[in-house]
């Protein structure tokens, strides 16, 4: 199936389950960038590249890579969207969604949009002395700043958590029959769900604005670059909508989670950093290398036969670009598991690379620093709870599932 | 007269001249351009800048301060790094307006007015400036060790509007040049000293709104005793408590001098807290007095100086009555040479 020239017996990949990979993802990668850093995974259906070097290699080479929705992610999302658009289509799905996310952009507004959200679910929890941080601080920071921005303010923050909950269960819904079938086609029924409800809540918004445009993201996606008295097709937008809802949504939480869960692996630099604020950027990029949020989610595919890291890849190839675990390659990090403030700050992969990279990197990264500068300000106290384990989760997103946090009130 | 080179500093396009031998941080306070720094002696980091363009000597830096791949990368100690070239440099750390007056880094001649014995191995030195030497409560200066080229550091005691002398407190360390070697030996009420200063960001610069808890240890009093006048004369912060621990009573001074500004202000609180002897006041660690009086610090600002342990104690409880970390306060000793500070 997959002819290589490293001469390497790849048999134990018919093994593979998605199932072990959401569990723990990190052995079958460390193992395939030793003997095939590209691979034709059965259960997936398609290639998976795990090194730093050939995630790069495919994903900035735009003139034999395109960007690719993956299978169940196209499944969930529907087409244009971001990710699957290329050429001009993609230039004005990129300019549509550009302006606000620009760091000079970002830097007016983001303090006085996040911190206050911060704060204020920082305060809900401060005097209760314990907290899963997932469910009530990280998620809920993260869904409401961008929330706000998108212009979703009447939305509460739980059903935005739980839409990119279920837009997520899809979206990663990968495994496939020998055949080629989808292996449990009831997966996809939460984020049809989560469709259906967000066109309910969406729709009457995007009437709104087509008459009365305002300073929010999703009004400019409609009217900016249009000619006067036009907005955007809201066939248009829905995909990219959906991208947001679920990954931009979804990713600064895990961010910050797993920077608090990172950080605690080393209760000196937890320490470090909560005594030194100017810290929590550095926190936060390690902690994007060592889990990444967007583990391995966005995909290519070749217009003309190529061979990547070995592996000879006939045209039409669908490659996954394991960001996760190329930000772990050996070639570039020592003890590349361990969480570690004080490594060399070698560029990561988390926010991939080429054409289609993200194009949130600055608003994420400052959603988090704001959120854990308020989190660390107003419960310098914060521990882990040892009483629960810290279980991460996740292959195509990864993050802590749960934190449990206690301090003395 | 040595060879000197420009530095300048790209963020505030200023530039001063830097001697051969002479560290880049002193040429900028002296130049009365405020740059971050805190011991002034190589080992907090605090001062650590990129050097842009141009060649530097790291002379006596210590590679666990700057790491040899921060080196790599261009970053210098200020307060060790000597130019060997014209420089283009810039601070690490932001150089915040944050309306705090700085005074410029000076060279002045004094006189020992007083020098007494205070508490158990404690002296209160008195020294007369041919200068006024203006500073900020909570920073310190150098002095001269007589016939020798080492420089020991010691926090003012007195208000700041007191420009005339300095007022120090300084322990006996055994075996310590500056200290069994002079000035609880030889020094006497007439001698000239050479002084350097001010250096450090420890202490109030300017009015919080904050309440502020200080914390001393021993002769951890001194800045302490500074920062006090100057808040209580400028009205710079809404409230205030000092705290001072020691063994026993022996360990204690200026305790009638504090009782009385507690009695005269509303709103200055003194405790005394003694670790090894029972008395009508506080007994313990001073800094489990503070946990016991504070419920919460949520709000508050904490000033810490002392011994290490006693610094580190502080910050833990403070912490843990959860003030905000950016609102705690410490004068940085980092090795032996910096404990005779106090
Ligand atoms: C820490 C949080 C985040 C991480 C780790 C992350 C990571 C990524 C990654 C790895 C990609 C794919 C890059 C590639 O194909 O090479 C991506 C794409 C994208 N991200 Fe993010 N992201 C985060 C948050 C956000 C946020 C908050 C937004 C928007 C506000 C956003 C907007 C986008 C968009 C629009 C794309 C698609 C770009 C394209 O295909 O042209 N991301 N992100």
């Amino acid at each position: 199936m997959t002819t290589t020239e490293h001469n390497q017996d790849l048999s134990w990949l018919n093994d593979v389950t998605v199932t072990d990979l959401e569990r723990d993802p990190y052995p079958v990668y460390e193992r395939l960038r030793r003997e095939s850093p590209v691979a034709f995974i059965p259960a997936l259906g398609f290639h998976v590249a795990t090194t730093k070097e050939t995630c790069r290699e495919v994903a900035a080479n735009t003139e034999v890579w395109d960007g690719v929705i993956s299978p169940a992610g196209g499944r969930t999302f529907g087409h244009p969207n971001v990710l699957n658009a290329n050429g001009p289509e993609h230039d004005e799905l990129r300019g549509m969604v550009e302006p606000s996310l620009q760091p000079a952009e970002v830097n007016r507004y983001i303090d006085d949009l996040v911190r206050p959200i911060a704060r204020r679910y920082v305060e809900a929890i401060e005097d209760r002395g314990h907290a899963d941080l997932v469910t009530h601080f990280c998620e809920p920071v993260s869904v409401r700043s961008l929330g706000d921005l998108m212009g979703l303010q009447s939305v509460d923050s739980d059903t935005l958590r739980e839409w990119f909950h279920k837009l997520s269960v899809s979206f990663t819904n990968a495994a496939v029959s020998p055949t080629g079938e989808w292996a449990n086609p009831d997966g996809f029924i939460p984020g049809d769900e989560a469709r259906a409800d967000i066109q309910r809540v969406v729709d009457p918004l995007i009437d709104r604005w087509i008459v009365e445009p305002d300073d929010s993201a999703l009004s400019h996606w409609l009217h900016d670059g249009m000619p006067e008295g036009e907005t955007r097709p809201r066939e248009m937008l829905y995909p990219t909508i959906f991208v947001f809802l679920l990954g931009a949504m979804q990713e600064p939480g895990h961010a910050m989670a797993s920077t608090i869960a990172g950080l605690w692996t080393k209760p000196d630099q937890f320490e470090q950093v909560v005594d030194e604020p100017k810290l929590i950027p550095r926190a936060i990029i390690e902690s994007l290398r060592w889990t990444s949020p967007i583990w391995s989610a966005v995909a290519r595919i070749n217009k003309v036969d190529t061979t990547v890291g070995g592996t000879f890849l006939p045209a039409g190839s669908v490659v996954m670009l394991s960001y996760g675990s190329a930000n772990h390659d050996a070639n570039d990090y020592d003890a590349p598991s361990d969480f570690d403030l004080t490594r060399a700050p070698v560029p990561h992969l988390a926010f991939g690379a080429g054409k289609h990279a993200c194009a949130g990197a600055s608003f994420a990264s400052e959603v988090c620093r704001i959120g854990l500068e308020e989190l660390f300000e107003a419960i310098p106290n914060l521990e882990r709870d040892d009483d629960h384990e810290i279980d991460f989760w996740g292959w195509g997103f990864r993050g802590p599932t749960e934190l449990h946090a206690r301090w003395e009130v | 007269m040595p060879e000197q080179h420009d530095v300048r500093l790209k963020t505030l396009e200023t530039q001063v001249a830097c001697a051969a031998d002479q560290n880049l941080l002193d040429a900028f306070l002296r130049a009365n351009t405020w740059l971050p720094h805190g011991c002034s002696q190589g080992t907090c980091g605090s001062c650590k800048m990129q050097v842009l363009e141009g060649e530097i000597d790291h002379r006596a830096s210590s590679e666990f301060i700057l790491t040899p791949h921060e080196r790599s990368e261009g970053l210098a100690l200020a307060c060790q790094a000597t130019p060997r070239s014209d420089l283009l440099v810039e601070p690490v750390a932001e150089v915040a307006d944050d309306g705090v007056v700085r005074h410029p880094l000076r060279d002045v001649l004094g006189t020992v007015s007083a020098l007494e014995d205070i508490a158990r191995d404690t002296r209160r030195l008195v020294i007369d400036l041919d200068e006024p030497l203006p500073f900020t409560a909570g920073q310190y200066v150098e002095l001269l060790v007589p016939g020798t080229e080492i420089r020991r550091q010691y926090s003012m005691a007195n208000a700041p509007a007191d420009t005339a002398s300095i007022e120090l407190h300084v322990r006996r360390t055994e075996g310590g040049a500056a200290t069994a070697g002079w000035i609880f030996a030889r020094m006497h009420v007439g001698d000239r000293v050479e002084v350097r200063g001010p250096f450090g960001v420890f202490g109030i610069g300017r009015p919080q709104n904050e309440p502020a808890i200080l914390v001393a240890g021993g002769t951890g009093l001194a800045p302490m005793k500074s920062i006090v006048a100057a808040a209580l004369a400028e009205d710079l912060v809404p409230e205030l408590w000092l705290y001072h621990g020691g063994r026993t009573e022996q360990d204690l001074y200026d305790v009638e001098f504090f009782r009385d500004l507690d009695f005269r202000h509303d709103h200055f609180h003194y405790r005394p807290v003694l670790s090894e002897q029972d008395w009508d006041g506080a007994n313990g660690m001073v800094t489990d007095a503070v946990l016991e009086e504070f419920p919460t610090c949520k709000g508050f600002a904490g000033y810490l100086c002392g011994p290490p342990a006693m610094v580190e104690a502080g910050r833990k409880v403070f912490k843990r009555r959860r003030m905000a970390p950016r609102l705690i306060h410490q004068e940085e000793f980092t090795d032996a040479s910096d404990l005779a500070r106090r």
